[in-house]
């Protein structure tokens, strides 16, 4: 039903999507990006191998059926920053390290708990993005 | 002071651990229904904390308080926040007790109380209105959870309706934030009496709009009957016992504390459309035969009540609609619960319910009425008082005709219509825990009255320029 | 600057309420969509009083810099927008399930139909558990 160029290019494209999708992640502390937009690339990029190759071959290549479950995780790496710093005693999602305490540096990414909430929320839109398309592909193939 | 904070840590993970579970199975709903009971008891221990010690504050990720978002509660927050998750507690103990259909049901609950503590706790309008939004979604879910047709309809009515109320809500948050600098609840009251009028009253509509369709006002009213009358019992209940009071907290927040000139300028739209409000549901409920359906339009006439006591306004209007929303939650709740339970005992927690709607003296009911009658006679208003007593008659009216109807016939004609078998004791013994609540509350209303006035003048003391008539 | 933003969110606003009224749910949905954009636009709007550099750190000299403030909030309604449409698409794709059209005005006859072939009975439960995940994203909400 797809001629062979679109797979091919649908192919070709799925990895410059996924990295695509980390490089948003990862610069979104010095640039613009964030968690969810690059959640929201990489769920586009499943959802273009879904709707080219058709749901049955992705989920033999992907883990489309963990896709709830990293939803999961990610909204409890979420709720880690919210409620570990309460724990402590301190304020609920309160910023480590503290304003003008150098943070870890690994090449331009700085480790700082914003960085770990967005990987939340980055697995969160992913996850559930891909459990909704994986659904929604689901009994639509066998019905028509 | 992270007694504000407690209840969402608990909610939280609690409602993800359950999504990852079968709701279907016993344990994962007792386990909801434990969460809640605990978050039920840290927001009493915080209601108690708020009376003794007045509004607690808390100011997320430890930033300086005018640059952070603000938790802060406040006597009308913390006490909607108890009664909101009280009623999801009772609905969703009975839905547990009855089965539940729907996979994710208690997770989908939980996730609904997290959304409805953090609209009462917080201090701050646009994470107000997610958490609102957060509710909101989990409302449309549950409407259609447990499957059907008629369901998946009536959530997308549902849905579309309320959802433009949402947007036009975000619009008047853009508004209120260009005209007052700020999104801070305090910090927008102090600025409010600064806005050209023109545009306040533009604002106040945009909000008035968007609680009324979440209130089921008379104009907004057409989604509510086919909600009500699609979801099963227990969602009903937390639909006109919880979600419900978003819309009257709202117009208490917004129009009440935050934009007190607009709601005196318009105060006579406000009881024109609460009078309409009442009439329309009470005519519409007394030509209907089934329970629900009478529930439903009861509903959209009881939402008229506060719209008429708030625009009474002053302490004891605002008061009035506290008392009273606070008892109509709880009278919704009841004969929701108690709507498809047949026996003797049941019979006798519905006619609690009955009783309390129309008022009659030892229910909590009672005291919402008379609150609104001190209401309309401070405001030496003839044409309030007498609606709210041809009002309080037309739903006596009603709703006995409905206990006549589903149990005073022989026990094989009711059976055929309602083939549900008499209630299991756990059942029962729901609805008679709230109907016993009611009864307290009528007993000894004290607690319920200091808090109304609590609230009350908190709401009117963050205004400093108002005239007092 | 201002005049521009008022044209095009009414125009916007304009195009989702005529699309809301179609018979046609998923051009309800379209419609919503539309309307939705249109409050995310008011949100950037009222922030316009201030205009500048982007405002990431670090800022440059003295240059005025944008309100963030509103930033955040439309990426946070945009985020609101994107869970409710998969809701609402959800449901319709439930409505089309079970009855194989999203045409409203079909929707009704086949129900009025049904209903006065019997009085309706309960139909089967069926599980629904995709609903489960959509409320999820809401959880953005702490950003």
């Amino acid at each position: 039903m797809t001629s062979s160029l679109t797979r091919m290019v649908a192919r070709a494209l799925l990895a410059p999507i996924l990295v695509v999708a980390l490089a948003i992640l990862v610069k979104g502390y010095a640039n613009v990006g964030d968690g969810f937009a690059a959640g929201v690339v990489a769920a586009l990029g499943v959802l273009l191998q879904v709707v080219v190759f058709g749901r049955e071959a992705v989920a033999a290549a992907l883990p489309l059926r963990w896709a709830p479950a990293v939803a999961l995780v990610g909204l409890g790496i979420g709720f880690a920053v919210f409620a570990v710093p309460a724990l402590l005693g301190d304020a609920p999602l309160e910023h480590a390290p503290a304003p003008g305490v150098s943070p870890v540096h690994i090449g331009s990414l700085e480790l700082i708990t914003a960085v770990v909430f967005d990987v939340g929320v980055f697995l969160l839109v992913l996850g559930a993005s891909v459990a909704i398309i994986d659904a929604i592909a689901a009994p639509g193939e066998g019905e028509q | 002071m992270s007694l504000i904070a407690a209840p969402l840590l608990l909610l939280w993970p609690g409602a993800i651990v359950l999504a990852l579970l079968d709701g279907r199975r016993r344990g994962p709903g007792a386990l909801a229904v434990a969460i809640l009971a605990a978050v039920f008891v840290l927001l009493a221990v915080l209601l108690a904390a708020v009376v003794a010690r007045g509004p607690q504050e808390l100011v997320a990720g430890g930033w300086a308080p005018d640059v952070g978002i603000r938790l802060r509660v406040d006597a009308l927050g913390a006490v909607f926040a108890v009664l909101s998750c009280g009623v999801l507690l009772a609905s969703l103990l009975q839905a547990v007790i009855t089965g539940i259909h729907a996979r994710a049901t208690p997770s989908l609950t939980l996730f609904m109380a997290l959304g409805l503590t953090g609209l009462f706790l917080t201090g701050d309008i646009f994470s107000f209105y997610v958490f609102f939004e957060l509710a909101m979604i989990c409302a449309y879910a549950l409407t259609a959870a447990g499957g059907g047709d008629r369901r998946v309809r009536a959530a997308f009515t549902f849905a579309v309706v309320n959802l433009l109320g949402s947007f036009l809500f975000l619009i008047g948050i853009g508004a209120l934030y260009r005209a007052t600098g700020t999104l801070e609840m305090a910090a927008v009251a102090q600025q409010a009496a600064t806005i050209d009028p023109n545009t306040g009253l533009l604002i106040a509509v945009t909000f008035f709009v968007a609680f009324g369709i979440k209130l089921g006002l008379f104009p907004f009213h057409f989604w509510l009957p086919s909600v009500y009358l699609a979801v099963a019992p227990h969602v009903a209940a937390m639909f006109a016992g919880a979600l419900a009071n978003i819309g009257t907290y709202g117009l208490l927040r917004f129009g009440g504390a935050i934009l007190p000139a607009e709601l005196e300028l318009s105060s006579a739209a406000l009881i024109a459309i609460g009078a309409l409000s009442i009439a329309y549901g009470a005519l519409q409920a007394i030509a209907r035969r089934d329970t629900r359906e009478v529930l439903a339009y009861s509903s959209i006439g009881h939402a008229g009540y506060v719209l008429i006591a708030l625009g009474i306004g002053g302490p004891v209007g605002i008061g009035a609609a506290v008392i009273f929303s606070i008892a109509n939650a709880l009278n919704k709740t009841l004969l929701f619960l108690g709507s498809e339970l047949r026996g003797r005992l049941a019979a006798t927690a519905f006619l609690v319910g009955v009783l309390s709607v129309a008022g009659v003296p030892p229910t909590a009911g009672f005291f919402g009425k008379a609150a609104l009658f001190d209401a309309g006679i401070d405001a030496g208003s003839i044409t309030t008082v007498t609606l709210l007593f041809v009002g309080g008659a037309l739903s006596f009216v009603y709703l006995f005709q409905i206990y006549q109807h589903d149990r005073w016939r022989p026990r094989a004609e009711r059976e055929r219509e309602m083939p549900t078998g008499a209630a299991s004791p756990g059942q029962r013994g729901v609805a008679l825990a709230v109907a016993a609540i009611v009864v307290l509350l009528g007993l000894w209303p004290e607690p319920l009255l200091a808090i109304g006035e609590q609230a009350a003048q908190e709401i009117t003391a963050t205004t400093p320029g108002r005239a007092e008539p | 600057m201002n005049p521009l933003f008022a044209i095009v969110i009414g125009v916007l606003f304009g195009c989702g309420v005529f699309l809301l009224l179609k018979p046609d749910l998923f051009r309800v949905i379209a419609g919503l969509v539309l309307v939705s954009n249109a409050a995310n636009l008011t949100l950037m709007a009222s922030g316009l009083t201030r205009s500048g550099q982007a405002p990431i750190a670090p800022v440059e000299g003295n240059e005025p810099v944008a309100d963030p403030l509103v930033q955040a909030m439309t990426l946070t309604a945009l985020v609101i927008g994107f869970a409710v449409t998969s809701v609402l698409l959800a449901l319709c794709y439930g409505v089309y399930r079970a009855r194989r059209s999203v045409d409203l005005d079909e929707l009704s006859r086949e129900e009025a139909a049904e209903a006065a072939a019997l009085e309706a009975d309960e139909p089967p439960l069926d599980e629904e558990s995709e609903y489960d995940q959509q409320d999820e994203f809401d959880e953005e909400i702490v950003r």
